[in-house]
């Protein structure tokens, strides 16, 4: 078994040599391998950051319940205990009417509404505060507090909530649909680059069959060549993704605080680095393997 | 131990390389084999090292029934047997060292031990002083001990040999039978191939002579 482990360090510190010893060719083979990562990975990293603003974002919608301007405070009274018993109320304001037009006049800066009107024409409003919620259930939540009696309307736009909501999805489809594509990519070009190694080996593969190497023995020196390439890819495409998140980070900061919001593209977790190390280094080998197969079958002595 | 048990081998196109043939050769024996070109010595030597499977009959070496063997099982045989190729099958792209070193690469030796086996093969052949060089560089005398180097670095049980003299001078084709005298006598089964039957009559060895894939008379 150490010895098993002994002869696979050694394959793979080989492949590894044989990488380092054309440094350009094979750099210009990385950089290929890491520009086909690094645009799945930009794109979810975009998606999963802009996920993150909006989950600050959903906290802010509010519902406003305008009350029947023929409302008693009997009503009020009613509405309010339903909505401090309701699950899904956060929080709600009570805003009177009298208030509603001071503030309107103080909006406006036209002092004299009031006087010019007789009477205020301004309904009694509850702010609602939802829990944070799916926009379906926001829209539920709607109709539920627009049905409480004597309430008039129960006003929430929440259409371009709901738009956000899909074309981040929408993103998010696209960022597993451009991996789905590139791991394909990923498969091809290490089977290309594989089978042109195999071509100039052809011979030594020839001869050390004839003297008894097994087709494991074949093919190790190619998995470990591909597993290096994934891997190194992997590494470099992690430099990318982060270099294009410092480049853009501070004019995203500086669009984002227009709008009052603290907006950051995120950078890889360990974690998701770990994942797309491995990711890469098995495409990379399931690539060299059907390379490698596919010679070996070829070249089958009869 | 070498057995055929009424071998046929028949190439695809319907060449009928070796018809019907049974024989042995015991463990540690030295055997010649005899005939013209063409006669089956080739494919006689590629049946035992399982390069070829024979079209009927059993094929056994060291007890194993290479007929009913799996080609997954074949590398395992061929690792315990020595080829001197005809066509010496070097390789130019690497030193006469890392030549050499293949087979032990192949069985996984570790890689000191390996380095001193390698040296002593090299060592047996005459070699000694041109590990480093590469084989473009050698005579055609010296690339055939090197092929010689590499079929026994790993101390196979059976060292088969196809027409290791043909184009050498008589003087270092005996050099050459020598050397193959000297694996003999410290064990190994040696199968040698020629259509100069001078050569070996001097050995007193037997002799397995074919004609069209059967004994010659």
């Amino acid at each position: 078994m150490k010895h098993y482990l002994y002869l696979h360090a050694q394959s793979a510190r080989s492949a590894l040599l044989k990488i380092l010893r054309q440094p350009f060719g094979n750099l210009l083979n990385l950089l290929m391998l890491a520009i086909a990562l690094a645009l799945p990975v930009s794109l979810y990293l975009g998606v999963s950051s802009l996920q993150q603003w909006t989950a600050k974002l959903n906290t802010t919608p509010q519902i406003t319940l305008f009350m029947e301007l023929s409302s008693e405070p009997a009503d009020l009274a009613a509405v309010e205990s339903s909505l401090k018993h309701h699950p899904r109320v956060a929080a709600y304001r009570f805003v009177h009417k009298d208030a509603a037009l001071k503030e309107l006049e103080q909006r406006s800066g036209l002092n004299a509404i009031s006087e010019g009107l007789g009477s205020n024409p301004l309904p009694h409003a509850f702010i609602v505060t939802p829990q944070p919620l799916e926009p379906a259930m926001l829209d539920l939540l709607q109709k539920e507090l627009s049905g409480l009696p004597m309430v008039e309307l129960a006003q929430f736009d929440a259409a371009w909530a709901r738009k956000l909501h899909a074309m981040i999805t929408l993103a998010g489809q696209l960022a597993w649909l451009l991996a789905a594509v590139f791991a394909l990519a990923m498969v091809l070009i290490n089977h290309n680059t594989i089978r042109m190694q195999i071509l100039a080996r052809q011979e030594e593969i020839a001869v050390s069959k004839l003297i008894g190497a097994t087709d494991s023995f074949i093919r190790r020196p190619f998995l470990y060549h591909a597993a290096w390439q994934g891997g190194l890819s992997a590494l470099l495409c992690w430099g990318l993704s982060s270099g294009l998140a410092y480049q853009a980070n501070p004019a995203l900061a500086e669009f984002a605080s227009l709008y009052g919001i603290d907006a950051q593209l995120r950078s890889l977790q360990p974690l998701e680095v770990l994942a797309m190390l491995l990711g890469a280094m098995l495409l990379s080998m399931l690539g060299a393997r059907l390379a490698a197969d596919h010679h070996l079958r070829k070249n089958q002595p009869a | 131990m070498i057995r055929f048990d009424q071998v046929t081998k028949r190439y695809p196109g319907g060449h009928e390389a070796l018809r019907n043939l049974s024989f042995t050769v015991e463990s540690g024996e030295m055997v010649f084999l005899a005939g013209h070109s063409g006669a089956g010595k080739s494919t006689l030597l590629k049946l035992v090292s399982g390069i070829e499977r024979a079209t009927s009959g059993n094929v056994l070496v060291n007890n194993q029934n290479l007929s009913k063997l799996r080609a997954s099982q074949l590398p395992y045989v061929r690792q315990h047997i020595g080829v001197v190729f005809q066509d010496h099958k070097i390789l130019f792209d690497r030193t006469v060292f890392d030549n050499v070193m293949l087979p032990l690469d192949i069985i996984g030796f570790d890689r000191r031990d390996a380095q001193r086996r390698v040296r002593a093969a090299l060592d047996k052949v005459g070699l000694a002083g041109k590990e480093k060089v590469m084989p473009i560089r050698l005579s055609g005398g010296e690339q055939q001990r090197l092929c010689i180097a590499r079929a026994v670095v790993h101390r196979p049980s059976i060292l088969l040999a196809d027409e290791p003299s043909a184009n050498l001078d008589r003087a270092y084709a005996l050099d050459i039978m020598e050397l193959f005298k000297s694996f003999h006598q410290v064990g190994v089964t040696v199968l040698i191939s020629a259509h100069d039957e001078t050569l070996m009559e001097d050995y007193g060895r037997r002799i397995i002579r074919l004609r069209e894939g059967q004994f010659a008379a």
